[in-house]
């Protein structure tokens, strides 16, 4: 007997809003990656599963170190300064320099504009 | 605006995954999820290219866990290269041992297997090896 809603809740991979046991909506890793490259056109279907992982590492190591710099400015919030931090400050996430620095830059000029 | 939103995860996601590595009273601002929201979707983007153009010069059309694997190393991360080649490598295994429950039990309800494609099969220990059930993030993993 079919059990309605399980198999499309899996093969939906998360536009329904359930991800299954994975942490991360498969179908919108999907998107993501076609987004990055015109080239990309077939992925299989194992390639969202891996980077739903490598995405949870990610944020992980991230989170982790920013946490040490909240730490050590004897706070309990982790705020965006410390993800710059964070990124900035490890040479494997220099991919990533850019973006963060954008977005300080673009509050900044925010701030600048409403003063 | 949706648009917008699409070409990231869900922050809510991103939030949880955030949290569980942090002690029980730290707090996260919303910005801090943003920030990371993005820096994923970069990671997200920066590395499929990297896997794109290997494919490419391969003459292949389809992308795959190896090549994420590869580029993942080639791109200076390594760490993160080695673990996903060993959870790519258990979870090949695990679609493997399905692909032969499949056969032995093909007189059996089909849908009851196909609930199980990402092994919701709460006594299988090939499944708690492979982590899928370890990560308590979810609610709609079965455990019974």
């Amino acid at each position: 007997m079919k059990r309605p809603g399980t198999y499309s809740g899996i093969l939906s991979g998360g536009i329904s809003g359930r991800t299954g046991p994975h942490l991360l909506p498969l179908a919108r890793i999907k998107k993501i990656m076609k987004k990055s490259n015109d080239d990309v056109k077939m992925i299989t279907g194992e390639a969202p599963i891996v980077f739903s992982k490598a995405c949870e590492l990610f944020i992980e190591e991230i989170t982790k170190r920013a946490w040490n710099i909240t730490l050590q400015g004897k706070r309990r919030t982790l705020c965006k300064e410390d993800v710059a931090s964070a990124v900035i400050t490890t040479d494997i996430f220099d991919f990533l320099v850019n973006l963060v620095s954008d977005s300080a830059k673009s509050e900044e000029s925010q701030l600048t504009t409403k003063a | 605006m949706v648009e917008e939103q699409d070409k990231l995860l869900p922050i809510a996601n991103v939030g949880r995954i955030m949290k569980h590595i942090l002690p029980r009273n730290a707090k996260i601002s919303k910005e801090a999820k943003e920030t990371m929201q993005e820096c994923v979707s970069e990671f997200v983007s920066f590395v499929t290219s990297e896997a794109s153009d290997k494919c490419r010069k391969e003459n292949r059309k389809t992308l795959n866990g190896d090549d994420i694997c590869w580029a993942l190393s080639t791109l200076g991360l390594d760490n993160f290269s080695e673990v996903m080649s060993r959870y790519l490598h258990k979870f090949r295994e695990f679609e493997r041992q399905k692909v032969e429950q499949n056969k032995a039990s093909s007189n059996e309800e089909k849908d009851e297997v196909t609930s199980n494609v990402f092994g919701l099969k709460p006594n299988s220990s090939a499944l708690l090896e492979f982590g899928i059930l370890e990560k308590g993030g979810s609610s709609s993993a079965k455990r019974k």
